[in-house]
């Protein structure tokens, strides 16, 4: 990140999201200050179009990185959200929701992101997206925390308030119990 | 007393069936390609989770190829080859090792390689009898026991 750039965070000026995703260095944990998600189109499994910062304002929202055509690491992340919602009854009061988003424009069309929450049972609360090739890069400075290849994609969860800001990271495929903890104390 | 017990515990080895019978290699081989590739369920879990994961995403095979076998499409799990496990060599920047089916069963089920580095969180630990872990042996390596590379 460059001078410029932190200059301008010091004197609150707004910064590009590629910018201001740079100042997120930490593994994992509590992202500060928190990084507003950006204004990027997505796709959804429900054939919609929409705006990511859109999708998750008003929602604590949990996020992975996930590609339908992956059958390594996953379907792990599948499994958990799953349980995730198992651990969430209440998700429609509390306004929670998951989001599994891809990291593969080209082969994430809607009909196979309706497959992959078909195949983990989704129910209400859980949605997929996917960005545009054009953005993928975006969401690599958001979330990939240098692992920037779809192959290679990071297992965490990213936690999202309300306003729409990226607030806290986990370790690398959490367990449900902490996901599901975490997004009831947000 | 003693003699009962005896008895008990017998009958209780008897009736077990990882104790029906030594396997022959080509039976032990054609158990391990089968745990291997899902035809029976293996019990795993990532190492910082409470409860095992659906046994269907901890399948061996939906992450590694084996020998010469068909890839695992955009996958980065290394292709699991006799050389892989027997050949002694670096692994995560330890010390030079290999492994032999003890070790592999403990890499398997705790996590550490035969140089005892942790191995990635993304592989699940899992719970195997000793027969099952000895037929994924037996199946990547064609070997039976404890045979390694001379070095």
């Amino acid at each position: 990140m460059g001078v410029a750039a932190l200059m301008a965070v010091a004197v609150g000026e707004d910064i590009t999201p590629r910018a201001r995703a740079q100042l997120v260095g930490a593994d994992h944990g509590r992202v500060v200050p928190p990084v507003p998600i950006p204004n990027l189109a997505v796709r959804c499994a429900d054939g919609t179009s929409a705006t990511l910062d859109a999708l998750v304002r008003g929602h604590v929202t949990a996020v992975h990185l996930m590609f339908t055509g992956c059958s390594t690491v996953c379907p792990i992340q599948g499994a958990i959200f799953q349980r995730v919602q198992a651990l969430l009854p209440d998700q429609r009061s509390t306004r929670i929701q998951l989001l599994s988003l891809s990291v593969d424009p080209t082969g994430d069309t809607p009909a196979a992101m309706r497959r992959w929450l078909e195949r983990f049972n989704a129910r209400d609360g859980w949605i997929a997206a996917a960005p545009s090739f054009q953005d993928l890069n975006v969401i690599w400075d958001l979330f990939g925390q240098g692992r920037n290849a779809v192959e290679n994609h990071t297992t965490q969860v990213n936690i999202i308030d309300r306003r729409g800001q990226l607030i806290f990271r986990t370790p690398q495929l959490p367990s449900a119990d902490s996901i599901a903890d975490i997004l009831k104390r947000v | 007393m003693l003699v009962g017990v005896l008895v008990l515990e017998s009958a209780a080895v008897l009736a077990d069936p990882a104790n029906a019978g030594t396997p022959t290699p080509e039976e032990e081989f054609r158990r391990g390609r089968e745990l291997f590739e899902g035809k029976f369920d293996l019990q795993g879990r990532i190492r910082t989770h409470v409860a095992d994961l659906p046994p269907e995403v901890v399948r061996c095979g939906n992450c590694h190829a084996v020998a010469d076998g068909p890839e695992v499409p955009r996958s980065l799990a290394p292709r699991l080859t006799h050389e892989l496990l027997i050949k002694r060599r670096s692994r995560r920047g330890g010390p030079a090792s290999n492994y032999d089916r003890s070790s592999f069963c403990a890499l398997l089920r705790d996590g550490f390689d035969p140089a005892h580095v942790l191995i990635s969180v993304e592989m699940p630990r899992y719970t195997l009898a000793d027969g099952e872990c000895a037929a994924l042996w037996r199946y990547l390596t064609g070997s039976g026991g404890n045979e390694t590379e001379p070095h």
